[in-house]
Parts: C-alpha cells; structure tokens; sequence
C-alpha cells in the first residue's frame, strides 16, 4: 500500500571486527529490521622493508561490513550517536556512519521503518552535509575508480559487488558475452568537491565508453566519514585527520574546506550529466529481484544492479517470516516513471508474501554514463 | 534516460562475433595461463634433465590441447550453469522443505556424488600393482570388493553432506567437527597399523578422503551450502556455506577403514609369494578372486615363475598340460584372458617357457607371429573409442548429479528457473567440457605423467626403459664378450651399432630367445649424478614433486570454483589468486613429502599423525573464516589433474623403489596446504587487527570484540 513518508536512512560503513558489537547495540535499542552486505575498504598503505621489492600495488583491502536500516526521523542524531560511540568511529580509520533523507513510498506490510523509542545520548560529535558518488562498473575496475578517492584524501571508498541487469538481457543467450558482475563503490565527499571528484572518476574508469558503467551523485544530510586515507608511520605528532577533524570543530563547519581537487587532471571535454533521475532501491526476497526488474523495464527503468543482502532481526520478531536472504535492486529511473514503475512492480506482486517488497527513493543531484550519440 | 522498449535487441553477425570473439579469448587464455606451468614443466624436466625423450609426443601435443579447451568449457558451464542451479536449490529448499528432507537430500547427493565421479576408478588404477600375498586385505578391496569400497565412501560422503548441513542450520562452528572427525580419525589409524593386512589399506584410505570431492562435486556442494547456509541459520557474517568439503575429506577415510576392519577378519595375513600359492592355502585365497577362472588367470598373468610353479604343485607338466586345455578350448581362454584377441599367445610368447609355446604349433608360425608381435607396440590410439568412454563417463558424472537437482526443483520447489537458457547452455559446458578434458588428460597430461613418472627414479638409480626396448634378429651367441670389474666379478656385453654409434650392452642369458633367436634389451638410463650419489638425486626427486605439485594444483578447475567463490563472498578481500597461490604451495610440499615417504619407506602414520596434530593447534587459533576456507581448500586440491599425476609418479616410484604401495601421497597433499592456509589466516588477521589498534589512542582498543572471532 502507498506510503509516501519520508524517513531517515542510516547507513554504516564498518570494520568487521567492529560490527557485530555495534549491530548488537542497534538491536537493544529496538531496531528490529537491520541489513548488512560485505564490503572491502581500501586504503593506501606503503609496502616497508623486503616487501616493497615484490610486485602488487600499494592498495591494502579490509573486510567490512555496510549496515543499514530506516527508522523515524526523530531519532536518527541519536541514532548516529550511539553508532560513533559504540563503533568509536572518531578515531580515523575505523569505519564511516551516514543519515540520508529518503521517501518510503510503498512495502509489504512488515517492511517498515524502525520505530524507535526516544533513549539518551549525547549529542553526536560533528557530523557535517555530505555528498555520495555512487560508482557502478565492471569488476576489476573496482580499486582503479575507488583509488581517485584514495589520492584525493576525500573518503576510504567502501566496495561491494553486484549483478546488473539491463540491455544485456534484451539480447537472448549471446548476453553470456557480456559480463553482469559489477563493483559498486560508494565514496563520500563535500558538496563543494563532488563535481571534480565525478569528473575524475569518470575519467579513470572511462565511463564514458558504452557499457562501461554508471556514476550517480546523491545528498547525505549528514555524516562522519573516514578519512584515513593512508596507513603507515606517521611523521608528525597529530595524523592529518586528526587536524582536520579538530577544525571542522573549532569552525563549526566544513566550508572552509573548500578547494577544487585534480584541477591539472581535468579533461578538456566537458560532461553531459543527467538530471531529474530518482533512485529507486527495491528490497525484496532473494531470487525475486530478476523477475520484478523485468516487469519494472517494461514500464520504464533502464536495467537495474542487484545486491544480495543479509536480513538481521531477532529470533522471535514477526518479520522472521521474512526470508533472511534480500535482494536490493538499485533501479536509476526517471522522476517522472516513478508512478509507472512502482505500479508495475506492484501488479507484478512486489508488495505481497511472495516477495515482501519495499522500495525507497533517493534523490539523485545529478548522474552520468554513456547514452549514445 | 531514454525510454527503453522491451523488445529483443537483434544482432549482426558480426556483432554477435565481435562480441563472442573476447568471451571465448578471454576464457581460453585464463586456462592457458593455469596449466602452462605444469606442461612446460614435465616436458621441461623429462627432455632436460632426465635427457630421455617424450614418447608419442604428438599424442601428447594434442591432448594438452584438448585439456586446455575442455577446462575453459567446463568452467564456463560451472558458473554459468551448475553452481546458479546449485544456488537455487540451496536457497530454494529450506524455505519449502522442513530441516529433516534438507538432510535427506544432502544424503543422498552425497553419495550419488561418489558414484558420478571418475576418481575412485584412479585408485583402481593405481592399485592393479598391488600384490595379494603382499596384501591381502587391499587387493580385495580394490579388486574384488571395489563395488563395496564405492559404497563405503559414498555413505561417508553422504553423511558429511547432511553433516554440513546439520551445522548451517544451528550455527555450529566447523572447529568441534574438525577435533572430533581428525581425533577418532588418528586413533583408528594408529590401532589398523597395528595390524599387518589394515596397515596396507591406511593409504589407500586416506587417498580416498582426498579424493573423493571431484570437480563437479565440489562446486556443486559449495553453491548448495551457500545457498542454504544464507536461507538458515543466524550468523551475522557474511561468509558462511564452507565446511561441506572438509567433512566430505574426513568420513570416507573412517568408512574404508571401518569397511576394512569388517572384511580383515575374513582375509589370508601378508605372507611370501610362495606359500600363497601353495595347494593347502587354497581355500584361505579363493575368497580374494571373482571365481575359479579369476584366479587361474591371475597366476598365469601376474604371478612370477615361483609362483606359478607352487601353484601348480610344484609340477610344471602341470602347467602345460593347462595351456593345452585353454589352448583348446576358447571359451575356457576367454574366461581366464579376456576379450583380447591371442591373448593366450601373446601370454605364451611373453611368459611362457619354451614347452609352453610349443603349445600352439610349429616353430616357423610362431617365429612370424613373434616378430609382428614385437615390433615397435605403440598403443594403438582409437579415436572412437576414446570419445565415446569419455561422453560418457562425463554424461554420468554431471547428469548424475544435475537430474535429481532439477528433479527437485520442479517437483519439490515448484519453482521456475531465471535464465533457464543459460542454466540449460552450462550444463552443457560442463558435460562437453568434461569429456573434453578427460580425453586430454588420458591423451596428453596422463601419458606424460607416466613416463616422467616411471624415469624419475632414474635420478637416483638405475632404471631401464622398457619403452624402448629393442630386439635383435638372428642373434649369434658368439658375439658375447666378457668384461671384469674390479672385484673379480665377471659382467658379459655385446657391441651394438645403433644410430651410427657402437654401444655396449650387458648380456643377460634370460633376454635370448633360443627358439626365435632374438635378444631383446632394454636399455639402462643410470643415476642422474652417476652412481652413489643416491641423496643428490633424491633431492632432485624432491625438488619435481614439490614444483609438480605446486603446477598441477594451479589447473585444477574445483580450486579455481572455490577461489572465486571466497572471492565472492568476502567482497574481494581474499583475492583468488591469493588463495591458489597459498594451496599450491602446500599441495607442493604435501607431494613432495609424500615421495620422501615412498623413497625412504616412511611409515604413513608416521607423517600423519604429527601433520594433523600441528593443524589442530593452528586450528584452534585461527578464525573461523580461516578455518571453513582452509580446511575445504584441502578437499578440493585432489583432482583431474592432480591426482593421475601423482599417482603415475607414485605407482613408478615404487615399482623402482620396491614398496608393496604408492597410495599415501594424496593423502599427504591434503594436509598441506591446510596449513599454508591457516597460517596465511594468521598472519592476515594480525596485520588486520594491528591496522585497527593503531587507529585508536594508546591504552584502550575500544569496541573490538574478541568473541567476534568465534562466532
């Protein structure tokens, strides 16, 4: 049934030795209905001593762990709260936690937000506007397009891997050619740099080339990101994070920040970005999202990238009727399908037992890929 | 965005071409790149160290060829067909089934598994060296029980199934398994060595274990685990559905051990060839052969010259007067020979006395039948033959295992496939593929393993290479000279001109044929470092099974299916190639361990026992990430091309080397490269916990949890 409300979108990015304690308190707190999917951070860390002979990049990937959940919108700076300090995510590299403003349009009736009871905490410690740059492209080319966040110093960029779907399954059985395995690499920045940072990416990855990916920029209402880009000896008594973090909280914001990174890498053509797109996230049961994203194609949406996720609830929660494998289905779509679409996906059967559906829309600023002469 | 249709894109010709043209590229290029090493490898080490020359080496060409198409198919087919079935049914079938079908189901592909794949044939094999009076209890099972030793490991292999099952369902960690299987495994080891006739079946044994998870099986279960492991279950991590292959590795060995115990009762002990044979010792060795005919034909065909004699009372009238009688009557030679065209001659010619040959006719016939006999015997390869046994070996081993995954699909899940198209098109892969490269593998890798296998232990001895034996006609005993060594003994040589060059040969009187008046010689390939330097050429030995191992564990297509699937499921963390990379390097080790065991004739417990007992320390200090991964990674080492390998240069070393069997090196491979795994684990998961502690401020390391580690 329709909903339309808009909710808070809590998304963690942690270091899987720091997340089961951290999901642990979430679900003390009452939320009932967590996902998680595997990811990899990366950061640059230099090779010392004999290793530095042998060959391999200077890239060094950590497991971790992409948590989130919807809960009502009274509670999220609490929420942020208990997730810095349980995660202690003030100190660099541990891991980054994010609140986004999404509209819940329409679920089956046991896919709902979080309703969370007010607790206490502290205010968070500061959190400031983001923007994220949602990056999709082959696999293999993860690290290459996440390394721009790494030599900028913006964000550690978190990876995790996906399924897309679109022309390729319009081609009958020669779409075995065309490899569905895809890299989704989330990075996180200041609104005034995610334009050279997009431009960049755009560039490493040749996203410009048909078939070779999607980028799309998003708001975050508010953030604290993980910036420790680099791991290795420090030669100086405060790490750059720390300097910055300090800063950030003397001046009481990022503006300061400001600054327009790779200025020597920008490439002469200028950009045809796409506006006016939605994105759609679909989460249903595993195995449904292929069929529903067929339907959602015929009404509008160009092809769509599947997740698997992990549905977290407790043991005796009503939603463990809910199958604990979910597919999220990320579908880019015009504002003006949204209607067509989610009506499809309902005729279709998205919100009913068989899949217990729920989508969510995010508000894309403006997106990029190759859209043809 | 534009406004998408729904209707079918039509492609040229030469765009579906330009499209295909890198997809086939690609695969093709990634199989050369996992088997180059192992091939330029064995060539390399035949041609140039042992200096002998590969025989039939255009056969060889071209089944290598043939390996490397079939591999690139059959994993295409994996991915695109069997694992995504695999998948399906894992996910689909506890949301309809309650636990206990789960678990039934488990069972019952566990054991069909063991009947689909080929590789208990391997062992057979392998084991047609083996010697009755030797032992016993072996011979049997392989032989004349082999139905029983099938059975028995696929009860093992079922149980271990619905085992791996059991523990997805309650969250069960696989450590307590990994204790309890390894240490009542290692106390039934060490109590059959005690005795003399289970003592020989260790090996054997725990060869099965290794090698009973194939490549079909492995991936298969893998997918099934995954997908119910993330249907059930309450882990909070994401990388469960392991631990099904490491348990398929440790049943089976207590199911043969425990099937030889049943039958060692029944069994004759070890004893010399001699009295094995002897009349009032009948009754006790019947039970060991099919039937009467069985036995008489393995006397004449497999027995020395002592032997037969004993078996025949000591009267070798006796034994002519047989020959007459199976010479007379060919049902009564088929029964004893075989299907084989002049079988019975072709045995006269070869073992029989000079009375015995007499059997059959006059000495000219037998002169013209000799010399057509001897001439160069290439194997004579029959194209067809080999196509068929290998379609259909492949149609058994996947369509074995594919139909009662659909069958369950449609009738139990009632579901409809996604893709159905390029589900139906791997599969197909996968069969065609396997067929494909089993053909090479007997063609090519096969042929080659063998002969490096039967010269390598030329490195350390004498050997002679029965390859190229040589007959010479109207042999005049004249020409024999004698030469003298420095003891006094006396040594007799002839000069043979050969290629242009004269050559020595030494004389043996056993080798002329009075009647035919030839002498057959087959010439001697000395030590690599010439003689009493034994210990340089044992490590040369040492040296090619460790790099043999490392190669062949490269190619093996389920190790290939596993790495990318912890390279799924961890994100990309655990890179493929690092794991490959980790369990080469152990099967390397495990290999060359296990021909420093047949060289110097070291007990198999004796290398087991303490291996496992130094894993299951590392084991309890390592994750369980580590642990799942690790342990199935030894499963699945053992394969199509690990494993004729190690068993040709097993069976060829000692056959040199004089040892009553060559199992035990598989066994010893799969332990390996555990380790090389775990303590990889450890060291990834120390630089991991350093890179986090070094983010926080000194004195505390807040929020990390040590029980995060022992979920």
């Amino acid at each position: 049934m329709k909903i339309n409300k808009p909710v808070s979108l809590i998304t963690a990015y942690l270091h899987r030795n720091i997340s089961k304690g951290v999901i642990d308190t979430l679900k003390d707190v009452g939320v009932q209905d967590l996902y998680l999917t595997s990811s990899r951070s990366l950061v640059i860390e230099v090779k010392k001593g004999i290793f530095s002979i042998l060959p391999g990049s200077d890239l060094a990937q950590d497991p971790t762990d992409t948590i989130f959940f919807l809960a009502n919108p009274d509670m999220e700076d609490n929420l942020i709260s208990l997730i810095l300090e349980k995660g202690s995510l003030h100190f660099p590299g541990r891991g980054s936690v994010m609140v986004e403003e999404i509209l819940l349009t329409e679920g089956h009736e046991l896919c709902r937000e979080n309703e969370i009871k007010p607790f206490h905490m502290p205010a968070p410690s500061f959190t400031y506007p983001c923007t994220g740059i949602c990056c999709i492209a082959r696999r293999g080319q993860g690290n290459h397009i996440a390394r721009i966040s790494l030599d900028t110093g913006i964000c550690v960029p978190s990876i995790h891997f996906g399924i897309g779907t679109g022309v390729r399954d319009k081609m009958g059985i020669l779409r075995i050619a065309i490899p569905a395995e895809k890299e989704i690499i989330h990075s996180f920045t200041t609104p005034y740099e995610a334009d050279s940072i997009m431009d960049m990416m755009i560039e490493a990855g040749r996203l410009d080339q048909p078939g070779s990916g999607f980028i799309y920029s998003y708001p975050v209402k508010k953030g604290l990101i993980n910036m420790r880009v680099a791991r290795g000896e420090q030669r100086h008594p405060a790490s750059i994070e720390q300097i910055i973090s300090a800063l950030d909280h003397l001046k009481g914001n990022i503006e300061w920040r400001q600054r327009k990174p790779g200025i020597e890498k920008r490439s002469v053509r200028q950009k045809r970005y796409i506006t006016g797109l939605v994105d759609m996230l679909l989460l249903c049961d595993d195995g449904k999202g292929t069929e529903l994203i067929k339907a959602a194609m015929s009404a509008g949406a160009g092809g769509a990238n599947i997740t698997g996720l992990r549905h977290i609830r407790p043991p005796d929660s009503p939603l463990s009727e809910i199958p604990p494998a979910r597919d999220l289905c990320s579908m880019v779509v015009p504002e003006e399908s949204v209607e067509a679409v989610s009506m499809t996906l309902k005729n279709a059967g998205a919100f009913t037992e068989r899949c217990h559906g729920q989508i969510h829309l995010r508000k894309i600023i403006k997106a990029f890929t190759y859209i043809g002469k | 965005m534009p406004q998408q249709t729904s209707q079918k894109i039509r492609l040229s010709m030469r765009q579906a071409i330009a499209l295909l043209l890198p997809y086939i590229k690609d695969r093709v290029v990634a199989q050369i790149k996992s088997v180059w090493l192992i091939i330029l490898y064995l060539v390399f080490f035949q041609t140039f160290i042992l200096k002998i020359a590969i025989f039939e080496a255009s056969a060889i060409s071209i089944g290598i060829g043939l390996v490397v198409a079939g591999l690139a198919l059959f994993m295409e087919g994996l991915f695109l067909g069997l694992m995504r079935l695999g998948s399906l049914i894992g996910g689909g079938l506890p949301k309809r089934s309650p636990m206990i079908v789960v678990l039934g189901f488990g069972l019952v592909l566990g054991f069909l598994a063991t009947l689909a794949e080929p590789s208990i044939q391997i062992l057979q094999m392998a084991g047609k060296s083996v010697k009755p009076w030797e032992a016993p209890l072996l011979f049997l099972l392989l032989n004349r029980y082999s139905n029983f030793l099938v059975y028995a490991v696929g009860a093992g292999v079922g149980a271990s199934v619905c085992l791996g099952m059991l523990r997805f369902y309650f969250s069960i960690s696989l450590k307590p398994f990994i204790y309890i299987s390894v240490g009542v495994l290692l106390l039934l080891t060490f109590w059959a060595s005690l005795d003399p006739n289970l003592n020989n079946i260790i090996g054997l044994a725990w060869d099965c274990g290794g090698v009973t998870t194939g490549p079909v099986t492995v991936p298969l279960v893998l997918a099934l685990g995954i997908g119910i492991s993330r249907m059930v279950g309450t882990a909070d991590s994401g990388a469960t559905g392991f631990g099904v292959v490491t348990l398929a590795s440790l049943l089976p060995v207590a199911s043969v051990l425990g099937l030889g115990m049943y039958f060692s009762g029944s069994v004759p002990q070890p004893m010399s060839e001699k009295d094995f044979f002897k009349a009032d010792n009948r009754s006790g060795i019947e039970m060991l052969f099919k039937d009467r005919e069985a036995l008489s034909g393995y006397v004449l065909k497999e027995a020395g010259a002592d032997g037969r004699l004993s078996f025949f009372e000591g009267d070798s009238r006796k034994i002519t007067q047989y020959i007459e009688e199976l010479a007379g009557s060919r049902d009564k030679s088929r029964a004893v020979f075989g299907d084989e065209p002049y079988a019975l001659e072709k045995w006269a010619l070869t073992q029989g006395t000079e009375e015995q040959t007499t059997v059959f006719g006059d000495l000219n016939n037998m002169q013209k039948f000799a010399l057509t006999y001897s001439e160069k015997n290439t194997s004579r390869i029959d194209i067809l033959v080999l196509i068929k046994k290998n379609s259909i070996s492949a149609l058994k081993a996947i369509g074995l295992l594919t139909i009662p995954l659909f069958l369950v699909l449609f009738l139990l899940l009632r579901e409809s496939l996604p893709y159905p198209d390029e589900i139906l098109l791997g599969i197909f892969f996968c069969i065609l593929g396997f067929a494909t490269f089993n053909m090479g593998i007997e063609l090519g890798l096969d042929k080659l393993g063998k002969q490096v296998g039967a010269k390598l232990p030329s490195s350390f001895k004498a050997i002679e290479l029965t390859e190229e034996n040589k007959t010479i006609n109207d042999f005049d005993p004249g020409l024999v000279q004698t030469a003298v060594s420095g003891g006094g003994e006396k040594h007799q040589f002839f000069y043979v001109k050969e290629d242009g060059k004269i050559i020595t040969v030494p004389y043996n009187p056993d080798n002329f044929d009075r009647t035919m008046r030839q002498y057959q010689y087959t010439p001697v390939k000395g030590p690599l470092f010439g003689s009493g330097s034994a210990v340089a050429g044992i490590l040369v030995v040492i040296l090619f099974a460790f790099i043999m191992g490392y190669g062949a564990t490269l190619a093996e297509p389920a190790l290939n299916a596993l790495g990318a699937t912890v390279e799924e499921l961890t994100a990309g963390t655990f890179k493929k190639s690092l794991l490959m990379q980790a369990v080469a390097v152990g099967v390397g080790a495990g290999i060359a361990i296990g021909v420093l065991k047949i060289v110097l004739s070291i007990p198999l417990v004796w290398i087991l026992l303490p291996s496992y007992a130094l894993l299951l320390i590392i084991t309890k200090l390592s994750t369980e990430e580590f642990v799942n991964i690790g342990w199935d990674s030894a499963g699945v080492t053992t394969g199509p091309i690990t494993v004729p390998l190690v068993l040709a240069m097993g069976v060829g070393l000692s056959a040199q080397v004089g040892v009553v069997e060559g199992f035990g090196i598989l066994a010893a491979a799969s332990v390996y490269p555990i380790l090389t795994v775990l303590l990889l684990g450890l060291y990834v998961d120390r630089k991991r916990h350093a890179a986090l502690v070094e983010e926080s401020s000194p004195g505390d390391v807040p929020g990390e949890e040590k029980q995060n580690e022992d979920q």
